[in-house]
């Protein structure tokens, strides 16, 4: 009998399949058929303050076409953008805590924010409504041009939430650092429970017979993986907290690689959007049938196997692979 | 229930009119600068609780009215969510016939007086007035004069109680006594309805008396009024909430055919930012109502309100307003507003705003609270602001205050009032299940007779409109009495 059982953010989780934030987890329903299809866990679709800002300016812009709150007066329409997101927080208040009565799995809560201010205290009302964990998905521009600390954001953010919460706190953050590895690390030593690496930018493409820009592949394919490998294979000895690979795992091929990078679980979604929630069935078999062919019988025993044995020294690693492809060195 | 404009034609062909518009050439008119009202000085008013305001002389408002070129088109009323015949009430005051033009005034708006006062007029029967819209100058003072008619009526003794249908004793209940019940409730007695008002607290008047302070509105200004609707035959009852202390139900089974539901929009909203549980942050509602209804700054009652010597108020509309000036009036050293976008998107009015100003309330725009913090006793103390810039304006045309980071300063303060808007009362819409509510959680109804979808509940004011003003809210209570006199007549009288 297999167990593929794996620690994430201190909670046991049945695999290492967690469905990460998006639209698949946006309500009871939703999670509930995750879990029947078996995830291990739940992102819950993120709180966002951008959309809650733009949101904001729509329902204003209702507002004045219903004849409501006297647009040239009222002091409900000046702070809209405020109400709606106490309106918001309610109903995604109410997602945790009938997710958590409807489903046994782990239900982790998502706030995707840009700053340290105002929605902090929310987290509070997130572990209060039932919250097994809560992810901060840090969502800083790395377009912005400006000289301001960007790193330092992600420390103010996360000093903040943990004075005011005991449940665990994953950060999920892009790869734009001007030393990733270095981030990680200390990211992982402020006392969170784990990293999500990495997560997935807006990507632009150009229509050059309307001359205007388009979306991009709005899923992951899976040649995104390869990114979060190098990362995960890199710093899975190095960090204090759990690591979750996200980003263009689409098959039990792609979870097997990711803990052999010492993974300690995966995020999936885009690949759920292309097939269904079915295909998490369909991953757990692959990496069953694997782990039989290897002789495998807990997914301890290959977590971060060949990240321990090909990173002795990681430069030099990275390096060397680098002129044996580009230079022709061996 | 538009009124026929050939009515206001037929008034302004009338031999008075056509005398006095020859009495004054137009020319010399419109050469005229308005009359500025008569205030209390700043440093005297801001320490006492009467009337900023202190109403035109008979002189002013005779002077006032004769700038009024008694249009053909008369646009302004076309501003007035009432239909007042603005025209003729003003020209009545051009005749020293104050007691008339107070007349023309109730044909349509039961409480002259508050609307007078409290009316955003700038934005209503001003905004539209000839001098505005053609001459690009002050609009005539209709608003002042409004309140002068009014006031001659109420001084003079002479108050007009309109005429009422013999009673019919068919029973409406209307829930709420601001300004859209009180409407209603004039018009159904008029109609010969046997009228009763339920008033969830222990006074009659609504935000009129708990929200709005006595230097803007006295409250005997309100309980006049009220005492004029008494004289039609209505009656009141006080803490009486419909949905708890009875149902609709218990109501119908005594009798009651039908109801008009101006429950308001009293649920105070705040900003969930951290520390705002502490003591000595109040909601505006709470604060005003304390102050203003509950007489707690008076040493003689038990109700208690923190006296605050530095007081913050957070938002910029007439409620902040009113909060803000409140608080200096109950002596605050520092009285400040702290509003996140500037002067330029400030909701309230720019009267009331520089009354402000004139009385000494400091203004920290485009600042923002990010946290409070308090003393050991949970008393705040203390908060923290971060100042804001204006990015460029979003869908609803409205610039978005965004935070600039590492601007965050402190401010000591013992007293902070939160006044950044309200929600629908809810207690109604609960109460009832089957009664359809807005995305807003407003009552829906059908906006021609303000009919919900429980045919014989019928709603206005802010229940209705999420925040409205007090003319808007009456406005409401008209068309609500009508639809609801046409839904008896159909219904309840063919039985």
């Amino acid at each position: 009998m297999l167990d593929l059982s794996v620690k994430y953010l201190g909670l046991t989780l049945k695999n290492p399949i967690i469905v990460g934030s998006s639209d698949l987890s946006s309500t009871v329903e939703e999670v509930k058929k995750l879990e029947s299809n078996g995830a291990s866990a739940v992102v819950l679709k993120s709180l966002f303050e951008e959309e809650i800002l733009l949101e904001a300016a729509t329902k204003a812009e209702e507002a004045r076409i219903d004849q409501m709150f006297y647009a040239e007066l009222s002091e409900t329409l000046d702070y809209i953008d405020l109400h709606i997101k106490e309106d918001k927080l309610a109903k995604y208040l109410k997602l945790i805590s009938d997710a958590k009565k409807q489903v046994l799995i782990p239900v982790i809560a998502s706030i995707n924010c840009i700053t340290p201010y105002e929605w902090t205290d929310f987290t509070v009302k997130i572990q209060d409504a039932g919250a097994d964990a809560l992810e901060l998905n840090i969502f800083l521009n790395p377009t912005d041009l400006s000289d301001k600390n960007f790193e330092q954001t992600y420390f103010d953010i996360i000093g903040k939430v943990m004075k005011k919460v005991k449940i665990p706190v994953s950060v999920k953050i892009s790869p734009y650092f001007a030393k990733p590895g270095l981030m990680i690390k200390k990211l992982s030593e402020t006392g969170i429970s784990g990293l999500v690496l990495f997560n997935r930018f807006f990507s632009p493409d150009i229509d050059i017979n309307s001359l205007e820009v388009k979306s991009a592949n709005k899923f992951s394919t899976e040649t995104e993986q390869y990114n979060v490998l190098r990362w995960i294979a890199l710093m899975s000895d190095k960090v204090k907290c759990s690591l979750a690979a996200s980003t263009g795992i689409h098959s039990g091929e792609s979870v097997i690689k990711q803990i052999l990078a010492g993974a300690d679980a995966v995020q999936v979604v885009s690949a759920l959007y292309r097939k269904s929630p079915g295909h998490i069935n369909v991953m757990l078999k692959d990496i069953e049938k694997w782990m039989n062919k290897k002789g495998y019988n807990y997914i301890s025993q290959f977590k971060g196997k060949v990240s321990q044995e090909s990173a002795r020294n990681n430069a030099a690693f990275e390096r060397m692979q680098f002129m044996k492809y580009f230079s022709g060195i061996e | 229930m538009a009124i026929n404009p050939d009515y206001f034609k037929e008034e302004r062909n009338k031999e008075w009119r056509i005398q006095l518009r020859q009495g004054i050439k137009n020319k010399e008119r419109v050469s005229r600068e308005r009359i500025k009202m008569p205030e209390q000085d700043p440093d005297v008013r801001n320490k006492n609780s009467k009337e900023v305001n202190l109403g035109l002389s008979e002189k002013q408002a005779v002077t006032e009215s004769q700038r009024c070129i008694d249009c053909p088109d008369p646009t302004c009323i076309t501003g007035c969510p009432v239909e007042i015949n603005i025209p003729e009430f003003i020209k009545y005051i051009e005749a020293g016939d104050f007691l008339s033009s107070a007349r023309v005034l109730k044909q349509t708006n039961s409480l002259p007086a508050v609307c007078g006062r409290v009316c955003p007029q700038e934005v209503q029967c001003e905004v539209q007035c000839f001098y505005v819209k053609k001459m690009n100058k002050p609009a005539v003072a209709i608003g002042h004069l409004e309140r002068f008619a009014a006031d001659y009526e109420r001084s003079s003794g002479k108050i007009f109680v309109p005429e009422t249908a013999e009673k019919n004793n068919i029973k409406v209940g209307i829930i709420g006594s601001g300004p859209g019940g009180l409407t209603a409730a004039g018009d159904l007695a008029k109609y010969g309805y046997d009228v009763k008002v339920f008033e969830a607290l222990h006074e009659l008047g609504g935000v009129l008396k708990y929200g709005i302070p006595e230097f803007r509105l006295p409250n005997d200004i309100v309980d006049v009024e009220i005492d004029n609707l008494r004289k039609m035959g209505v009656s009141f009852v006080t803490n009486f909430i419909v949905g708890k202390t009875a149902s609709f139900s218990d109501l119908k089974k005594e009798g009651f055919v039908a109801f008009f539901v101006a429950s308001g929009a009293g649920l105070p909203r705040f900003m969930n930012v951290p520390g705002e549980n502490y003591v000595g942050i109040f909601s505006a509602n709470e604060y005003l109502t304390r102050v203003n209804l509950m007489n707690a700054a008076k040493q003689d009652f038990d109700t208690p309100v923190l006296f605050g010597k530095k007081v913050a108020v957070i938002g910029g509309g007439n409620t902040a307003m009113d909060s803000v000036r409140t608080a200096k009036r109950l002596g605050a050293e520092r009285s400040m507003i702290i509003y996140r976008r500037s002067f330029e998107e400030m909701p309230a009015r720019i009267e009331e705003i520089k009354h402000a100003e004139e009385e000494g309330i400091e203004f920290l725009n485009l600042n923002s609270p990010v946290e409070y913090y308090a003393d050991k006793n949970g008393r705040v103390n203390r908060m923290k602001v971060q100042k804001m810039k204006l990015g460029e304006p979003d869908k609803s045309g409205r610039r978005r205050p965004i935070p600039v980071e590492g601007s965050e300063y402190d401010i000591d303060v013992d007293l902070v009032v939160v006044s950044v808007g309200v929600s629908p009362n809810p207690l109604i819409p609960k109460s009832l299940p089957e009664l359809k509510v807005t995305k807003w959680g407003t009552i829906e109804v059908n906006p021609d007779n303000m009919q919900s979808s429980i045919p014989y509940i019928f709603a206005g004011g802010d229940i209705v409109r999420g925040g409205a003003t007090v003319i808007l809210a009456m406005g409401d209570g008209r068309k609500a009495a009508a639809g609801m006199h046409d839904y008896i007549l159909k219904t309840v009288k063919k039985k």
